[in-house]
Parts: C-alpha cells; sequence; structure tokens
C-alpha cells in the first residue's frame, strides 16, 4: 500500500508532474540536438538542482532521461545525424526511410516503438529490483568489489573499440576517484602536496568536462553543416502496423533491459545489438536493412528505451550504475544525502516507487510529445551550431561553478573537457572514467573491508571467492573479459560486429 | 551515409568510440605515450602512499590501478606503432584545428576572467567573440544573439535555479532588488 502511494506521489502532485513533463518536453529537444547529449545535460543539471529538494531535481532529471534517448532518434531519421550516441543504429534504416518520403512514418513508428520499450524496462524493474535488493544483502564486500571491476570493464567489452583502452579509461577514474585524502585514514593520495588537491577532485567537474566541454570542441569540426528540411506527413502508425512489429518489439526490448541492467552498459550498446538481432531473426523484410527497414528503426527504439529501466535496476539496487546517465544520477543522490544500494531499498522504499512512478509518467509525456509539436521541432532543431556550442560551453562552466563556488572545479572541468576530447579522437571511452570515478570509493573501502575480514590474507580472500558461488561466477565473469582479448574471441566478435559496419556504409 | 559523421566513428558514443581500428590516427602515439608516461608518474605517486605496508593500506588500491594504467598503455603503445599512419589526415586539419585552439584559449580565458569581472560581462564577451567568429554574421546578429541568450541563461538560472555566480564589476544583487522593489510598488 505504501508501495502504492509513493508510486503515485508523482501523479498527484502538480508541481512534480510539471517537472516530468518538462523534463520530457527538454530531453526530447536536447536528445534531438546533435550536440547535445543526455549525458550531457544531466550531468549539467545536477549541479543547477542541487538546492533542490530530492523529489524534484530527480524528476526534472528522469524526464530529460527519457526524452532523450527518445528524441536521438529524430535527427538521425530527419538528418541522419543522430543526436543522442543510443540512436547510432537508428539513422541506419531510419534516414532512407525519409528520403522515400516517409519521415512522418519513421517517426511515429519510433515514438510508439520506444514507449513500448519504455514501458516493459519500468515494468521489469519494478519487478526486479525488490528481489535483486533482497538478494543483494548477502552480498559480501568482496562481491561489491568484482561487480565494480565487472561493470567497468562491460563499457569497453561490449562497444565496438579496444577493451584495453577501456580498462585503461577505468582504472584513469579509479585513481581520480582516489585523489585526495583517504576517507578511512586521512592519508594523501595523489596530491602531490598541492593544498586544493586534499579535497578531491570533484565527480560533476570531471562530468561536465568529459561530457560537455569535450563534446562541444568536437562539434566545432561539424559547425558547417547544412540542415536539411523534410516534409513530415502522416505520424500516427496505424495498429497494424504496430500489430506487425510487436513480436520482435518485445525481444529486442528485452534486450535492452538487459543490456542496460548489466552495469555499465547503457543505450546505445543495446541499440546496437538489437539492431543486430533484429538482423539475423527478420526472415524476409519487406525492405533490406540499411535501406529503409521498419524493422531496423523497430529494434533499437524498443531496445534503447527499455534499456532506461534496465539501467535503474543495478543503480537503485546495488548503488552500482548501468550506463553513464545513471553514474550522474547516482551522483545526484548522494548530493541530496541518499545512498543507492540495497539499503535504500529497505530503508526508504519509497524512494525507489517513486522513481518507478517517475519514469511511468516520463514515458507518457514522451509518447504526447513525440507524436505532437512536429512543427515546433523542426525550427528548434535547426538552431544553428555556431550559436549551440558557446552556449554549451558556457553552461558548462557555469555549472561546475555553481556545485561548490569553486574556480577550481572550473579548471578542473576545462581539463578533463580538453583530455576527453583527444580521448574521444584516439578511441578511448569515456563512459569507464565516469564509472571508475562514481565506483572508486566502494572499490577501495569493499576491498579493504574484504582483505581486512581475511586477516589480511591473499590466499584466504581468493578460498573465500572460490567458495562462494556468487564470487566465483562474478569472478569468472571479470575473467571472461580478460579472455575476451585473445585472438579466438577476436575473431567471434568481428563475425558480430563486422556485418554491422558494411550495414553503416 | 554521406556525412563525415559515418566515415569514422568521431567518439560521440561508448558503442562505437573514434579513431580507426587498423589505423593510426595522426598524434595518436604521442597520446598514448604520453598517457604511458602519465601512469609511471601516477604509480610511483602511488607507491609512496603507503608502499608495501599492507594489503589493506590506502595506497593498495591506488597502485593497483596505476600498475593497470602503465600496463594497458604501454600494450596500447606497442600497438599503435604497428599500425600505419592515416594517410588522409593531418594534425591540423582532424585532430587540432585552429577553430578549436582557438576555443581551448577563450575557455582558459574565460576561467581566469571569471573572478574579477564577474559572470555577465565575462559571459557576454566569451559569447560576442564565439559567436561572431563561428557564424560569421553581422555585429547586429552576434549582439542580439548572444546577449539575448545570456539574458535568458542569467534569468533561468539566476532566478529559477538560485545559483550564484561571481557578481565581479556588475551590481547584481542590487540591481535585482531594484527589479524586486519596483514589482512591490507595482503590487500595492
Amino acid at each position: 500500500m505504501e508501495a502504492l502511494l509513493a508510486f503515485l506521489t508523482v501523479f498527484t502532485q502538480p508541481e512534480l508532474l510539471l517537472l516530468v513533463g518538462l523534463g520530457t518536453f527538454a530531453g526530447v529537444y536536447v536528445g534531438a540536438i546533435p550536440g547535445l547529449s543526455v549525458t550531457m545535460a544531466v550531468s549539467i543539471l545536477i549541479s543547477f538542482t542541487f538546492s533542490w529538494d530530492v523529489y524534484p531535481a530527480i524528476s526534472l532529471m528522469i524526464g530529460i532521461y527519457m526524452g532523450g534517448v527518445y528524441g536521438g532518434s529524430r535527427t538521425a531519421i530527419l538528418l541522419n545525424i543522430p543526436g543522442a550516441p543510443s540512436a547510432i543504429a537508428t539513422a541506419l534504416d531510419g534516414y532512407p526511410m525519409a528520403k522515400r518520403g516517409e519521415a512522418g512514418t519513421a517517426i511515429g513508428v519510433t515514438t510508439v516503438m520506444s514507449f513500448l520499450g519504455g514501458f516493459l524496462g519500468i515494468g521489469v524493474l519494478a519487478l526486479a529490483a525488490p528481489l535483486v535488493s533482497d538478494f543483494a544483502l548477502k552480498f559480501q564486500p568482496r562481491d561489491y568489489m568484482l561487480l565494480a571491476i565487472l561493470g567497468i570493464l562491460l563499457v569497453g567489452s561490449l562497444s565496438s573499440g579496444s577493451l584495453l583502452k577501456g580498462i585503461f579509461a577505468g582504472a584513469l577514474g579509479i585513481a581520480v576517484g582516489a585523489v585526495g585524502r583517504d576517507p578511512l585514514t586521512f592519508t594523501e593520495r595523489f596530491t602531490f602536496d598541492i593544498q586544493v588537491m586534499e579535497g578531491g577532485i570533484s565527480f560533476i567537474a570531471v562530468m561536465i568536462g568529459m561530457f560537455g566541454v569535450s563534446e562541444a570542441l568536437l562539434q566545432l569540426h561539424h559547425v558547417g553543416q547544412p540542415a536539411i528540411r523534410q516534409k513530415i506527413s502522416r505520424i500516427v502508425p496505424s495498429l497494424a502496423t504496430v500489430k506487425k512489429h510487436l513480436p520482435l518489439s518485445l525481444q529486442t526490448s528485452s534486450i535492452g533491459v538487459i543490456i542496460g541492467a548489466l552495469p555499465g552498459t547503457g543505450g546505445d550498446i543495446a541499440a546496437l545489438m538489437a539492431y543486430d538481432h533484429a538482423k539475423r531473426v527478420t526472415k524476409d523484410p519487406e525492405r533490406e536493412f540499411g535501406d529503409g527497414a521498419m524493422e531496423g528503426l523497430v529494434a533499437p527504439e524498443t531496445a534503447n528505451n527499455a534499456a532506461v529501466g534496465g539501467a535503474f535496476i543495478p543503480m537503485m539496487t546495488l548503488g552500482i550504475p548501468g550506463d553513464a546517465v545513471t553514474a550522474i544520477m547516482i551522483g545526484a543522490l548522494f548530493i541530496h544525502g541518499l545512498n543507492p544500494g540495497p539499503m535504500l531499498m529497505i530503508d526508504q522504499p519509497d524512494m525507489f516507487w517513486f522513481i518507478v512512478g517517475a519514469l511511468v509518467m516520463a514515458n507518457i509525456f514522451m509518447l504526447i510529445f513525440g507524436l505532437t509539436g512536429i512543427k515546433l521541432f523542426t525550427k528548434i532543431v535547426e538552431m544553428p551550431r555556431a550559436v549551440l556550442i558557446p552556449l554549451i560551453m558556457l553552461l558548462s562552466i557555469v555549472g561546475a561553478y555553481a556545485v561548490n563556488n569553486s574556480i577550481n572545479d572550473v579548471y578542473w572541468m576545462l581539463g578533463f573537457g580538453f583530455f576527453g576530447y583527444f580521448m574521444r579522437h584516439y578511441g578511448y571511452p569515456l563512459g569507464p572514467v565516469i564509472l571508475g570515478v562514481i565506483l572508486s570509493r566502494l572499490l577501495d573501502e569493499n576491498w579493504r573491508r574484504a582483505i581486512i575480514s581475511e586477516r589480511e590474507d591473499l590466499g584466504r580472500f581468493f578460498e573465500g571467492i572460490v567458495t562462494s558461488p556468487l564470487s566465483l561466477v562474478l569472478f569468472i565473469a571479470v575473467i571472461l573479459i580478460f579472455v575476451s582479448q585473445t585472438p579466438l574471441w577476436g575473431w567471434a566478435k568481428a563475425r558480430v560486429l563486422g556485418k554491422q559496419k558494411v550495414a553503416q556504409k | 551515409m554521406s556525412t563525415s559523421h559515418s566515415d569514422h566513428h568521431d567518439g560521440s558514443s561508448d558503442a562505437t568510440p573514434g579513431g580507426y581500428e587498423n589505423q593510426r590516427r595522426p598524434g595518436e602515439l604521442i597520446f598514448g605515450a604520453f598517457l604511458f608516461v602519465a601512469s609511471l608518474v601516477l604509480l610511483f605517486s602511488a607507491y609512496g602512499i603507503s608502499g608495501f605496508d599492507a594489503l589493506s593500506a590506502p595506497g593498495t588500491v591506488p597502485m593497483a590501478t596505476t600498475l593497470v594504467m602503465a600496463i594497458t598503455a604501454l600494450i596500447i603503445v606497442i600497438r599503435t606503432v604497428r599500425l600505419p599512419l592515416v594517410t588522409s589526415e593531418r594534425i591540423s586539419v582532424d585532430i587540432l584545428p585552429g577553430v578549436v585552439v582557438l576555443f581551448g584559449v577563450l575557455l582558459v580565458a574565460y576561467g581566469f576572467l571569471l573572478r574579477p569581472l564577474g559572470f555577465l560581462p565575462t559571459s557576454a564577451l566569451f559569447l560576442i567573440i564565439a559567436i561572431k567568429f563561428l557564424t560569421r554574421r553581422s555585429w547586429a546578429y552576434t549582439l542580439v544573439v548572444s546577449l539575448g541568450s545570456l539574458f535568458a541563461i542569467w534569468l533561468i538560472f539566476r532566478i529559477v535555479f538560485t545559483v550564484l555566480m561571481p557578481a565581479g564589476v556588475v551590481p547584481e544583487a542590487e540591481i535585482i532588488q531594484l527589479f524586486r522593489d519596483f514589482a512591490r510598488v507595482g503590487a500595492e
């Protein structure tokens, strides 16, 4: 009963309802405008909402998250430029459809399918999270440590880049998170005897730099690209179309939830995997994939929105983020004095049900905004990048400054922005850095707890791992990811991802 | 796909990071070498925290992570050396074009000026220079767009989010108070 009341909080309070709606609306545009990403928007927003109450702040961020994951599809279809990373796969068939003059149909199908996927993800979250958190109470410190390592490794291994670079990025994040005085013994770490480093590096500065400034700098390469106008016809898809793709959408939603729920991997990876799945299971598509196949739209769009609900599962139950945006949400909860993890679910279950309610509301708003307001949309999206980029930079600076009123945070933010810019150019993923920073403390503390409880004996530590089924599974998973760097695995992976590359060309 | 987006991933997503799989971009080797050296420095610094005191010492995890950084960076450098250089790209065009350098300088200058000059004048300067340079439109357009959006941003963040930025030379609080007084008089 209390859970139901908490779930309904957002529906009964006009202020929260308005914020979710506003967030979703803004999210659709943030997602759609190339150069503005959800991760960027949420990380900048944290710094502006940290003086708010926790409910309104979370409402706004959830709206932006849900809307943003969907909004990326718009520009992918209309301009062949994915507005958000999770829409990369959407462009493969969405743009060919638009070129045939079916932009309206494509947008309509995308919207309805995102809605379906979103609901499935939220449903799984509502059902699975309480179970997972019960289970999580049995977790030993070493399990948390292994899970954190697994999460950081997963980002690198499931993306198409080099795992080595992913591991490097994750380790760098952990090191950055360790800067400052150690919370247990007060020893200085990586401070180089500089006083301002004693307090550590604000993770919000790292986040805004990596996802805000570095992205904006990268967008400077594309300033001159002209916007292409598309005529948009009928939007609301027919029931027959929806029915026809229902089986596929259920499959790809499931992929989305699972990939989303894996620590560290989010909508962008889910969408690419779902696209690949659709190509394999669709026996005779009306059109070839890459040529405007409806299935090529359904798969990534259901998956990336389903991944939203999935990503909240490890975040709410274990305190380990499912993707970059939930990593930032964890930061937001920290700031508001909440500590995500199994205890949060037990101490404050209303927080969890409130989030589920807000997600449902955001999903409904997404459907409404998705099927209306196309005219306004095309106007806003044509906002020139030449104006947009300086504004993003300005917002990043304001955001970094606002959290601690510290000019040092601005310098850190800029430093990580420039660094992230080069990382992007040379194929180093940024997600693991953020995960590393967020998980650094969890990893460090749990390692020390685990090894102290084993009386500083590495042998006993490994014996503990081998004799506990859960630890053993996690440990094997970590090892498997390392094995995945051997040539055999590379060959298998090349077969899967190689097909995608062909389709992209 | 027709745009430069698809020819190589530009790194806007972790699912498809930037760079090439089988070729070396200009500057990639230098970046890798820099990361390797930086990792070694950090490793040395991590050793200095508590040495090999105990497995639960504050320096253990930092040492482990920096060791991982150093090893992966070294392997990355070795692998990068073997790759052929991309012939069609140059640092000054594809990696670090003048416009990126210019914005780097502008951003750092912004950071330096923020405290002494205050948020509004610094931001106005930054936006005017940046938008004029990027759009290459008339001064009237530049001024309207940059000052207009600055006003919108200020309104949203100062009033709605109540974010306090350094006031610097502009007596911001007094101006807001003035408007409040006006509003009160109007209401009465």
